[in-house]
C-alpha cells in the first residue's frame, strides 16, 4: 500500500469489523423480530452472519476508495433486489396469490429470484459498466479512448484496459478460492471423524455443494484473468477487440458470486454442484440462488470468451500468422470455443429446473411426461467441456513456461498447438461418461466409452512434447517458483489424467462412479490442471504487472508445502473411494475404518490453506516492499517481456512485427518480434 | 545422437524398474474391497489392466522428467542455452499411434467385459426394490417386503428398482456395480454373489439431507439359508395378514411408519420436521397453502398420504413429500389408524 | 461493402420471400398429407440456409479488408460483424437445446394447437423479414426515409406476432403450463423465442429512433446491420421451432 492510503486502510479495517457487528446485529434483530425466533436452527444464524460480512465488506471498500465503482454497485444490488422483490410481492398481493412467507425468507421464492435479477441490472447500472451503452443507444457519442482513474482505486471501478480487467479478475478470483476453500476445510474438519461434529447435515451438504460451484466459479475468473491479461500483449495488440464488452463480462460476475453465495443464507441447498431434479426442484430457497448465481456468471464466461476469439482473429500485429503465436494463444483460443457455445446448454438446463420450481412447468417430473435423464445430458453438455476450460489455458502455460525455463524450444509447437483444439473438439463428444450408472438408454454407453478414451491421445501428445521439451534442456539451476509450479502441475495433472481411463471403460466406473475416487480424480486434474499453473502464471507475470518480483523463498515455501500436502489429500481420496467412501456424505459408517485416513485428509487440506496464507503474505509484503525487476526476468522471448515492466497503458506504443519461431532458444541471433524501441 | 546413447538406455531401464514398483507397490496396499460377486471378478480384471497401464505411463513421464532435472540440470556457471531441437515428426506420429492403438483396445476390452457382467440369467431371482429418501425396501416374489436384502450365494438375482421421490443409486461396493434409480421408470441390476457375508447397500447418488445414511444391510447366505429364510418371512406375512384380515390396525400401522421411512419427516411429539408433525392430527383443522382449512378426518388423511401434491400444508414444500403408490389401501389404512392414536 | 446494393437487391429480397411463402405453404401441405418428417426437415433447412444467405448475408463473414489500421471504419465494421456473429452462434446452442428438449420429452407427438393460427403467425413473422431486408437495402441506398417506413412496418409485424403467440395463442391452448411436459415445452419454446422477438422488437426501436436522428449514412450503419441479422436469426430460429410445434408428429388424446 502507498503511504496516502495506509491510514485508509487502517480506517477500513475497523470499519470492516464495525460493519460485521453492526450488520450481524440488525440483521439478528430482524430476523427475531419477524419470526419470533432467536436462531435459525443452524450453530450459527447463517443469514445474519452473511448479512453482516456484506456490509463488513462494503464498509471496507467504502473507507478504502469512496463512494464509488464496486461500492456503488453493490449498495445498488442490494437496493435492486429489494426493489424487484417488492415489486412481486405487491403484484401477487394485488393478485390475491400468497405473497410473503415470514417464516422463512420473507419473500416467495418468485419475488427472490425476480429480485436478485432486478439487482444484477441495478449493480451494472450503478458501478458504470453499462453507461456507454445505455449512451449510445440513445444516439450520444461515447468518447473512444479510455482514462482511468490514477492510482489502485482504477482497479475497483469500471477501467476498459484488459490489463487492469485482468487483475480485476485474478483478484477476485483468488477471493472466491479463499471462500471455496474456507468452505472445504470446514466441511473437512467435519469429515476428520465419523459422526456429526460440529455441522448440521443440511449444512454440511450446503457447504459442500457451494465449494464445488464457488471453486468452479473460480476457475472460470481466474483462467479469465490470465487470458485477458495476456492474449493481447502476446498478440502483440493494444487491447482486446471490445473493451467495453470486456469491462462488462468482468462486472457481471461480481453480482453473479454475490447470488452465488447468498445462497448460504437462503437455506442453502443438498443437490451437489451438479443440482440434478427432481432433488433440486424440492430442494430450498438457496438452490434456485444457485441456479440464478451461475446462470449470470455463465454470460461473464460467454461474453469473455467470444471478445477473446474475435481478439485473436482480427487483432493480432503484422506478421503474426497462426502457427507464430505464442501456445498460451492456441490454449485460450480452443478454451474460448468451448465457454462460447457450450455454456448455453448449462443456462438453458438451470432455466428448466427454475421454470419447474417456480411456475410448476414439469420438464423433469416423471409422472407428468417429463424426463429428470434430459437435464443430465443438458448439464453434462456443458459441465464435461468445461473442464477442458479448466485445464487447457493452464496447460498452455506450462507450454509456454517450460521453453524459458530449459533453454529449449518448445518440442512440436504445431501438435502441441493441434492438441489443444483435438482436445477441446473431442470434448465436446463425450459428456455422457458422467451417466454411465444414470439409467440412461444402454447403447450410449459404449460409443461414449470409446470417444472418452480418445482424450487420452491428444493429452498425451502434450504430455509427451514436454518431456522431450525437458529432455536435454538446460533447466535453470535454481529452479524459480513458477518453473517449480509448472514442474508441478506436470506430475500433479498426470495423476489426474491418469485416472481417467478407469472412469472411462464403463463396467469399472460403475464401482467408481460417484465415491471419493471421482473426487481425487477431478482434485488432481483440477489442481495440476488450472491451480498449480495459475500460481505459476502469478509468479512469472507478476513482474510484469507490477514491476516488482515475488520473494522467492516464500514462493518456494508455498510450493514445498502445499505439493506434497495436496498428493497427500487427492491419493488418500482415491485410496477410500476404492475401498467403498461415497461422495457428499457429511458422515461415514465407521465400520469402515477410514477414520485414520480421513483425519489425514483434513490436516493435509489445513497444511494446503496454510501455504496459499503464505502466498497471499508474500503478494502483500512484495507490494509493500519488494524487489524492482522491471526487465526481462526470465530471458524470455516472448514479446511482452520486450518491452519495459510494468506494461504501458497502450502496451506497444511502436511498430510490432513478428518476424521468427516463438520459441528458438538456443538459436543464436534468432528474433521473435522486432518492437523498435530502445531495447530494455 | 550416438553420444547420448547411455541416456536412453538408462531412461529405459529405469522406466521398466518404476513400472514394476509402482505396479507392485499398489498390489500389496490391495486398492478393492473382496470380491463378493463374480461381476466383481470381471470388473477387478480389467481394473488391474487399467492399474497396469497407469503404472506404466506414469514411469513413461515421470522418469525422463526427474531424469532431465538431475541429469541435464544447468551446470554451474553455464549461461548458455540449450541445443537447438525444434520437435521430430515421426516421434510425434509414434507417441500419437500407440496410445491411440492402446484405447482403441481398452475400449474393445471395455466393451466386451460390459458384455460379460451384463450376462443375463433366465433363472434370476427377481426382487423388487424400492428406494426413497432416505431407506430401501426389499419385495420378494413370495410377497413380503424386507429393509434387509437377502440373496442367495451363486445365484443371479435381478433387482426391479424404482424410486418413490428422487434419483437414488443402488451401490454395494463389495460387488462393484452401482446403478441410479430414476422416478419414473424401473431400473434393472443383475448381481451374481458370490461370497457369504454382510455387506450394505449405500445409496450412491446425492439424494438430499440423509443420503449419507441411506444404507442397508445385505446378507448373503447359502441357498439353503435363504429358502429358508423365504419360508419364515412368507408364512409370518400371511399371518399377519389372516390375523387382521380386512380391519386397519395401528400397530401395523407402526410398523409401516417405521419400515416405510415416515420418521424422516414426520414426528410424533409435536416437533416440526420437513413434513408437519402428526401428533394432534386427527380430527385438527389443517391450514393449507391455499389459504383455506380443512378437517383432518380418514379422507384427508388418506388422500395425504396416496396423493400427498393435491392439498398442500401450508409452511411446507408442495413436492417434498415423497408418492407412496406403492402402499395398499390395507396398509394406507394402517398408518391412518396408526395416526389417529398420536394425541 | 453495402453500398453494392442496387435496385436489384430490392427484387431479389421479393424473390426470396416469394419461394420462402411457397415453401412454408408447402410444409403445411406436407404437414396435413403425408406428415414425413425427413421432408419438413429438408424444407426447414432450405429456408433457414436462404434466409442466412440472402437476409442476413452470411457471406460477408468472408469479407477481410487486410488493412493494419484498427481505427478504420472499415476496419472496425468487419470486428463488430464477426463478434455479433459469433453471439449469434452461441444463442443458437440455446434454442438448439430447446429443440433437444422438445424432441426429447415429447419425441413424435406434437401438442393439439390450432394449426390456422400456427401458421399465421408465420406468416407475419415471414413479412416482417420481407420488410426487414428492405430496411437494410434502403439504408444502403441512402433512403432514410424508406428506411423508416419500413422499419416501422417490421416492428409493427413483430408486435403482431408477439400478440399472435403471447395474446391469442397462450390464452387459446388447451392446457397450461404446468400440466404437462408437453405444455410446459410448448410454453418454454414459445416463451423464449417471444422473448428474443421482443428485444427484437426494442432494438428496432432504438435503430428508428437514432435513424430519425440522422445518425447512419448508407456507408456507416452497423447498428442497422446488427438489428437485421439479430431480426432474420430470431426468424431462423422460427423456422425449425414452427415444424416442431405445429407439423411434426401426431396428437395424443
Ligand atoms: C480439469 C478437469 C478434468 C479433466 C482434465 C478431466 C479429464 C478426464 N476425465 Fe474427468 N472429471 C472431472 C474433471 C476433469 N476430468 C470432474 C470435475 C469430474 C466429476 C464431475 C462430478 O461428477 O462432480 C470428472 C469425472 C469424470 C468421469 C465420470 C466419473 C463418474 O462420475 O462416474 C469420467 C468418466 O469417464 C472422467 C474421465 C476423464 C478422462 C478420460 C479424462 C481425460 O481427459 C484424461 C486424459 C489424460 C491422460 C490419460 C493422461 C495423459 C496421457 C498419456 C500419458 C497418454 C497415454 C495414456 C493412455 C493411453 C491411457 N472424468
Ligand atoms: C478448483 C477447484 C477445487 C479446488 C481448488 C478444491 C480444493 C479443495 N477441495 Fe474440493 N471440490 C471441488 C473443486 C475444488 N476443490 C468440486 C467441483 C467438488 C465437487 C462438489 C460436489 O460434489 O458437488 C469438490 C468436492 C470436494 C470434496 C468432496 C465433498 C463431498 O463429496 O462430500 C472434498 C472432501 O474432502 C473436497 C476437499 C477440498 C480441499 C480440502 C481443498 C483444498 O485444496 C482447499 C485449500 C484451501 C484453500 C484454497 C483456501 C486457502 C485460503 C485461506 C485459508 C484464506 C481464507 C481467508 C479468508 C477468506 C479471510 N472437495
Ligand atoms: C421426505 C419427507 C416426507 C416423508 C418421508 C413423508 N412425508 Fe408426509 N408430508 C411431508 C410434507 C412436507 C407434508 C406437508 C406438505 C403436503 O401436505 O404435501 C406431508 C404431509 C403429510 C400428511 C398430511 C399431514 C397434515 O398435517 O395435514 C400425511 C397424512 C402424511 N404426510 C403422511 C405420511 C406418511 C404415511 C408417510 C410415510 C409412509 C409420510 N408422510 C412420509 C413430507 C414427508
Ligand atoms: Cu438415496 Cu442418496
Ligand atoms: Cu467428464
Amino acid at each position: 500500500m502507498k503511504k496516502s492510503s495506509s491510514r485508509g486502510f487502517g480506517t477500513a479495517l475497523l470499519l470492516f469489523i464495525l460493519g460485521l457487528i453492526a450488520g450481524t446485529v440488525v440483521a439478528v434483530l430482524l430476523h427475531t423480530l419477524t419470526t419470533g425466533k432467536f436462531e435459525n436452527g443452524y450453530l450459527l444464524d447463517l443469514p445474519s452472519w452473511l448479512l453482516g460480512a456484506l456490509v463488513a465488506v462494503v464498509a471496507f471498500l467504502y473507507a478504502l476508495i469512496g463512494y464509488y465503482g464496486v461500492v456503488k454497485g453493490l449498495l445498488w444490488q442490494v437496493a435492486g433486489t429489494l426493489l424487484g422483490a417488492l415489486f412481486v410481492t405487491a403484484l401477487r398481493a394485488a393478485l390475491g396469490m400468497p405473497y410473503s412467507d415470514m417464516n422463512t425468507f420473507w419473500f416467495t421464492e418468485s419475488a427472490w429470484v425476480t429480485g436478485v435479477m432486478v439487482g444484477t441490472l441495478f449493480f451494472l447500472a450503478g458501478v458504470g459498466a453499462i453507461t456507454d451503452w445505455y449512451k449510445m443507444a440513445l444516439g450520444q457519442t461515447v468518447s473512444e479512448h479510455h482514462t482511468d482513474v490514477p492510482g489502485f482505486r482504477k482497479y475497483f471501478g469500471v477501467s476498459l484496459d484488459h490489463k487492469v480487467i485482468g487483475i480485476q479478475y485474478t483478484f477476485t478470483s483468488l477471493l472466491l478460492l479463499s471462500v471455496g476453500g474456507l468452505f472445504a476445510l470446514v466441511f473437512r474438519t467435519e469429515l476428520a471423524q465419523a459422526g456429526m461434529q460440529f455441522l448440521s447435515i443440511e449444512l454440511y451438504n450446503t457447504l459442500m455443494s457451494l465449494h464445488g460451484m464457488v471453486m468452479i466459479v473460480s476457475i472460470l475468473l481466474g483462467i479469465a484473468g490470465v487470458m485477458n491479461y495476456l492474449v493481447p500483449m502476446m498478440i502483440g495488440a493494444q487491447d482486446m477487440a471490445f473493451p467495453r464488452l470486456n469491462a462488462f463480462s468482468f462486472w457481471i460476475a461480481i453480482p453473479a458470486a454475490v447470488i452465488l453465495l447468498s445462497s448460504l443464507a437462503l437455506g442453502g441447498f443438498d443437490t451437489g454442484w451438479t443440482g440434478y431434479p427432481p432433488l433440486s426442484v424440492r430442494a430450498p430457497l438457496g438452490m434456485s440462488m444457485f441456479f440464478v448465481g451461475v446462470w449470470v456468471a455463465g454470460w461473464s464466461s460467454i461474453l469473455g470468451a467470444l471478445n477473446l476469439i474475435v481478439s485473436v482473429l482480427r487483432l493480432r500485429a503484422k506478421g503474426m500468422i497462426a502457427f507464430r503465436m505464442p501456445i498460451f494463444v492456441w490454449a485460450a483460443t480452443a478454451t474460448s470455443i468451448i465457454s462460447l457455445t457450450a455454456t448455453q446448454m448449462i443456462g438453458l438446463a438451470f432455466q428448466l429446473v427454475l421454470f419447474q420450481r417456480l411456475l410448476g412447468m414439469p420438464f423433469f417430473d416423471s409422472t407428468k411426461g417429463g424426463n429428470p435423464i434430459l437435464f443430465q445430458h443438458l448439464f453434462w453438455f456443458y459441465s464435461h467441456p468445461v473442464v477442458y476450460v479448466f485445464v487447457l489455458p493452464g496447460l498452455g502455460v506450462i507450454s509456454e513456461l517450460l521453453p524459458v525455463f530449459v533453454r529449449k524450444p518448445l518440442f512440436g509447437y504445431k501438435w502441441v498447438a493441434m492438441s489443444s483444439l483435438g482436445i477441446a473438439l473431442v470434448g465436446f463428444l463425450v459428456w455422457a461418461h458422467h451417466m454411465f450408472a444414470s439409467g440412461m438408454n444402454e447403447y450410449l454407453r459404449v460409443p461414449f466409452m470409446f470417444s472418452t478414451l480418445l482424450v487420452a491421445v491428444p493429452t498425451g501428445v502434450k504430455f509427451f512434447s514436454w518431456v522431450a521439451t525437458l529432455w536435454q534442456g538446460k533447466l535453470v539451476r535454481d529452479l524459480p517458483t513458477p518453473m517449480l509450479f509448472v514442474l508441478g502441475g506436470i506430475v500433479v495433472f498426470l495423476l489426474g489424467g491418469l485416472t481417467g481411463p478407469p472412469n472411462a471403460t464403463v463396467s469399472t466406473d460403475l464401482h467408481l462412479t460417484d465415491t471419493y475416487y471421482i473426487v481425487g480424480h477431478f482434485h488432481d486434474t483440477m489442481f495440476g490442471g488450472y491451480i498449480f499453473p495459475f500460481f505459476a502464471s502469478i509468479y512469472y507475470w507478476f513482474p510484469k504487472a507490477t514491476g516488482k518480483r515475488l520473494n522467492e523463498k516464500l514462493g518456494k515455501w508455498h510450493f514445498w508445502l502445499m505439493t506434497p500436502s495436496f498428493l497427500i489429500l487427492t491419493l488418500f481420496m482415491m485410496r477410500v473411494g476404492l475401498l467403498g467412501m461415497r461422495r457428499r456424505i457429511g458422515d461415514y459408517d465407521p465400520a469402515m475404518g477410514f477414520g485414520l485416513w480421513q483425519m489425514a485428509m483434513t490436516i493435509a487440506a489445513f497444511l494446503i490453506a496454510a501455504a496459499i496464507l503464505i502466498f497471499f503474505y508474500n503478494i502483500y509484503l512484495t507490494v509493500k516492499s519488494g524487489e524492482n525487476a522491471t526487465g526481462n526476468v526470465w530471458k524470455s522471448r516472448s514479446p511482452e517481456w520486450q518491452v519495459p515492466s510494468p506494461m504501458p497503458v497502450y502496451n506497444y506504443e511502436h511498430e510490432f512485427e513478428v518476424v521468427g519461431e516463438p520459441y528458438d532458444y538456443g538459436l543464436p541471433g534468432s528474433v521473435y518480434v522486432k518492437i523498435n524501441s530502445e531495447e530494455v | 545422437m550416438q553420444k547420448n546413447v547411455h541416456h536412453y538406455v538408462i531412461m529405459s531401464v529405469l522406466v521398466i524398474v518404476v513400472t514394476i514398483l509402482t505396479y507392485w507397490g499398489l498390489n500389496v496396499l490391495g486398492l478393492m474391497p473382496v470380491q463378493a460377486s463374480s461381476q466383481a471378478v470381471q470388473i477387478d480384471w480389467l481394473f488391474d489392466i487399467e492399474v497396469k497401464l497407469i503404472a506404466f505411463f506414469f514411469a513413461l513421464i515421470m522418469v525422463p522428467l526427474c531424469y532431465s532435472l538431475v541429469v541435464f540440470r544447468q551446470k554451474e556457471g553455464d549461461e548458455t542455452d540449450a541445443e537447438h531441437i525444434e520437435g521430430n515428426t515421426p516421434l510425434e506420429l509414434t507417441w500419437t499411434a500407440i496410445p491411440l492403438v492402446i484405447v482403441i483396445a481398452l475400449g474393445i476390452i471395455g466393451a466386451d467385459n460390459l458384455r460379460q457382467i451384463k450376462t443375463v440369467d433366465p433363472q434370476a431371482i427377481e426382487i423388487k426394490v424400492i428406494a426413497q429418501q432416505w431407506k430401501w425396501l426389499f419385495q420378494y416374489p413370495e410377497g413380503f417386503s424386507s429393509t434387509k436384502l437377502y440373496l442367495p450365494v451363486n445365484q443371479q438375482v435381478d433387482l426391479k428398482m424404482q424410486s418413490q421421490d428422487v434419483i437414488h443409486s443402488f451401490w454395494v461396493p463389495e460387488f462393484r456395480i452401482s446403478q441410479d434409480v430414476v422416478p419414473g421408470s424401473i431400473e434393472d441390476y443383475r448381481i451374481t454373489p458370490n461370497l457369504l457375508g454382510n455387506y450394505k447397500v449405500r445409496c450412491n447418488e446425492m439424494c438430499g439431507k440423509n443420503h449419507a445414511y441411506m444404507e442397508s444391510d445385505v446378507l448373503v447366505v447359502s441357498q439353503a439359508d435363504y429358502k429358508t429364510w423365504v419360508g419364515t418371512q412368507a408364512l409370518s406375512a400371511k399371518a399377519t395378514e389372516m390375523a387382521s384380515a380386512g380391519k386397519p390396525d395401528a400397530g401395523r400401522g407402526q410398523t409401516l411408519y417405521q419400515e416405510s421411512g415416515c420418521p424422516a419427516c414426520h414426528s410424533l411429539d409435536g416437533s416440526k420436521g420437513i413434513g408437519p408433525t402428526w401428533k394432534g392430527l386427527f380430527q385438527s383443522q389443517v391450514k393449507l397453502t391455499t389459504g383455506s382449512s380443512v378437517l383432518a378426518d380418514d379422507a384427508y388423511l388418506t388422500e395425504s398420504i396416496k396423493l400427498p401434491q393435491a392439498k398442500t400444508v401450508a409452511g411446507f414444500s408442495v413436492n417434498a413429500m415423497p408418492n407412496f403408490s406403492y402402499l395398499t389401501d390395507g396398509q394406507v389404512a394402517d398408518l391412518v389408524e396408526f395416526i389417529k392414536t398420536i394425541k | 461493402m453495402a453500398h453494392q446494393h442496387d435496385s436489384g437487391s430490392l427484387r431479389q429480397g421479393f424473390v426470396i420471400f416469394i419461394i420462402l411463402a411457397f415453401l412454408t405453404f408447402i410444409e403445411y401441405v406436407i404437414a396435413i398429407t403425408n406428415q414425413s418428417v425427413l421432408l419438413l426437415t429438408i424444407v426447414a433447412i432450405v429456408k433457414s440456409g436462404m434466409v442466412l444467405y440472402y437476409y442476413m448475408h452470411i457471406s460477408k463473414l468472408g469479407e477481410n479488408e487486410d488493412s493494419t489500421d484498427h481505427h478504420s471504419a472499415e476496419w472496425k465494421l468487419v470486428t463488430n460483424r464477426l463478434g455479433f456473429w459469433l453471439f449469434i452462434l452461441s444463442d443458437a446452442f440455446l434454442f438448439a437445446g430447446l429443440l433437444t428438449t422438445r424432441f426429447n420429452l415429447l419425441g413424435f407427438t406434437r401438442p393439439d394447437l390450432d394449426r390456422n393460427l400456427g401458421l399465421i403467425v408465420t406468416g407475419v413473422l415471414l413479412i416482417s423479414s420481407f420488410f426487414m431486408n428492405r430496411a437494410e437495402t434502403q439504408m444502403a441506398h441512402g433512403d432514410q426515409k424508406g428506411f423508416l417506413i419500413s422499419t416501422s412496418i417490421t416492428m409493427l409485424l413483430g408486435i403482431g406476432f408477439l400478440a399472435g403467440v403471447v395474446g391469442v395463442e397462450w390464452q387459446r391452448a388447451p392446457f397450461s403450463a404446468g400440466d404437462s411436459a408437453m405444455s410446459a415445452v410448448f410454453y418454454m419454446m414459445t416463451g423464449m423465442h417471444a422473448f428474443h422477438v421482443l428485444t427484437g422488437v426494442i432494438f428496432l426501436g432504438v435503430v428508428l429512433n437514432n435513424a430519425r436522428k440522422g445518425l447512419y449514412t448508407a456507408e456507416n450503419h452497423w447498428a442497422v446491420e446488427a438489428a437485421t441479422v439479430y431480426w432474420h436469426f430470431v426468424d431462423v430460429v422460427w423456422i425449425f421451432f414452427y415444424p416442431a410445434l405445429y407439423l411434426i408428429g401426431r396428437l395424443v388424446q
